[in-house]
């Protein structure tokens, strides 16, 4: 029991020692002369070579285009860069910036694949290929056997659960039709918190860029879904028209309440991303700054409390991660039945 | 979880550039147009994948599944209703063939009641009448042996007379005599 908690603890301090030893390095890092410990508590942070609390957890919750992967020598790391090389440890997109102008905002950014763009391709495309597989092994199972077993039948298990307890109650009459999409949001947001689990990988969805485009898309279907449900009854939910009030109430109330039934609509998609995001960012910081603890005491004597929070938290992790996508398919399913049963 | 995030943002904010543009990777907060366009190409990826391959075969097998479990359910209520009406019909064949033997009983019954009477009548009538026949038929052996006994008396009176007066008398006009006296005894007895 000790020694698989001891084998786990150094599985998870293992990313960390990198982007420790990789900050200790960068030039800009206002980081304390590197000190030598080489007696670390877990094997894997052995080659950690002195840390700056701050900067590790910056380094490792954004996202960047250096990717990190195992190494057999120490330090344990090669980082692969994506881009193009910037100094000694620099590495930045050969592409130039864009920007876009939306009139309210700025939208900036880099058409270069990044870290997270990587982690997330990946995590999709191992999703995809475990629920394709399984649904394939699914059909040969159920035609065989009549049901499936093993993982096409677990994954099965859960394709129900979702369908039936989360999406059909919430989106109502006829919501069979937005249960491809929504299962896909789950999956997606569920194989990208689980690949952020991983030593090496980079959480996708502890990036408010990819936790917005999922919102969008969500808020996309939510009114397009609005739309085509309530016809011009749409307009009800974007302008506040109580029939059963006299008129010049009427004319008020709609003045008044319209503005916040249509920030209200912009709301609930930034709720999503937001929440999904923080979530997921948040337990990374907090198992990073529990690690960081043992290089900011520099010593192996407190490693102990440290690194047994951290491995609570990591399991915590865990359930968020499963939470978190059921959360957002929830309230997906929520945001979608609402407005499909707003004619009031 | 979020508030401890919140702590955690507001702790690391002053020793970090963590809402400093990093990269092309963008700050924390800033989200990164790149990723963003990336992000919308692999969940249409994702979902084109989910949806062409793996989806159909997860959801259609639980949407067979559920539809079997219909069918069965209504196959099963359908079955009940057409045993129900099955046995709604049979009882009522029962109680028709109950009241039909009791029907049947009754008639029997008062068939042989009614067939017993007429016997009894029958029976009665058929008495009377052989009574009659038998009263009569007495009344006529009466009257014939009464007959054959005057023949008989004339005859031996005649015989015991002839002998007497056959000495003295004529056998005619004797004979007359005797004749007229018996028809007038005979008269008397008949009119008693």
């Amino acid at each position: 029991m000790i020694r698989r908690l001891a084998l786990f603890a150094g599985l998870v301090a293992l990313p960390f020692a990198p982007l420790a030893a990789q900050d200790a390095a960068a030039p800009a890092t206002p980081a304390e002369p590197a000190i030598t410990t080489a007696a670390a508590p877990a094997p894997a942070a052995a080659p950690a070579e002195g840390a700056a609390s701050g900067d590790f957890i910056t380094h490792h919750i954004t996202d960047g285009y250096m990717l990190e992967v195992p190494s057999f020598r120490p330090p344990f790391v090669t980082e692969i860069c994506l881009g193009r090389h910037v100094g000694e440890h620099g590495c930045e997109s050969p592409w130039p910036d864009f920007a876009i102008d939306l009139g309210l905002f700025t939208l900036r950014g880099n058409l270069w694949p990044t870290k997270h763009t990587i982690m997330l391709a990946l995590a999709a495309t191992i999703v995809a290929l475990m629920l394709m597989l399984a649904g394939r092994a699914a059909r040969r199972q159920t035609a065989a056997r009549g049901h499936a077993t093993g993982f096409a039948g677990a994954i099965e298990a859960v394709v129900l659960y979702i369908r039936n307890e989360v999406i059909l109650p919430n989106v109502g009459h006829h919501g069979e039709a937005f249960v491809p999409f929504l299962l896909a949001v789950f999956f997606f947001i569920l194989g990208a918190n689980l690949l952020g689990m991983i030593p090496f990988a980079a959480t996708a969805t502890g990036n408010i860029a990819v936790t917005a485009t999922l919102a969008i898309i969500t808020f996309l279907v939510i009114e397009v879904s609005g739309i085509v449900a309530n016809g011009t009854g749409y307009l009800n939910t974007v302008v506040y028209w109580n029939t059963e009030l006299p008129l010049y109430l009427r004319i008020l109330l709609a003045i008044i309440v319209s503005p916040i039934e249509v920030i209200g609509k912009f709301t609930k998609p930034f709720a999503l991303a937001i929440r999904l995001f923080a979530n997921m960012t948040a337990g990374h910081i907090v198992i990073l700054a529990l690690v960081g603890l043992i290089f900011s005491f520099k010593s192996w004597l407190v490693a102990g409390a440290p690194v047994l929070m951290a491995v609570a938290i990591n399991f915590l992790e865990l359930m968020v991660a499963f939470l978190q996508a059921f959360v957002f398919t929830m309230l997906a399913s929520v945001f979608i039945g609402q407005v499909r049963e707003a004619h009031h | 979880m979020r508030r401890s995030l919140a702590v955690l943002v507001a702790l690391c904010a002053p020793a970090s550039p963590l809402f400093a543009s990093e990269g092309g990777g963008g700050g924390l907060l800033t989200p990164n147009g790149g990723l963003m366009f990336w992000t919308l190409v692999i969940f249409a990826l994702f979902f084109g994948l989910l949806w062409k391959f793996a989806l159909p075969a997860l959801i259609g097998a639980v949407e067979a599944r559920e539809q079997a479990l219909r069918d069965a359910l209504d196959a099963a209520a359908r079955d009940r209703e057409a045993a129900a009406a099955r046995l709604a019909e049979v009882e009522a064949q029962l109680a028709g063939a109950r009241t039909e033997a009791q029907q049947l009983i009754a008639n029997g019954r008062a068939a042989a009641d009614k067939l017993r009477a007429e016997l009894v009548e029958q029976a009665k009538v058929e008495q009377a009448a052989m009574l009659d026949r038998a009263k009569k038929e007495i009344e006529n052996e009466k009257a014939r042996a009464i007959d054959d006994l005057r023949r008989e008396a004339v005859d031996l009176a005649l015989m015991g007379a002839g002998k007497v007066i056959e000495k003295n008398l004529d056998d005619a006009a004797n004979r007359r005599l005797v004749e007229s006296f018996l028809a007038s005894v005979g008269g008397a007895a008949r009119s008693k």
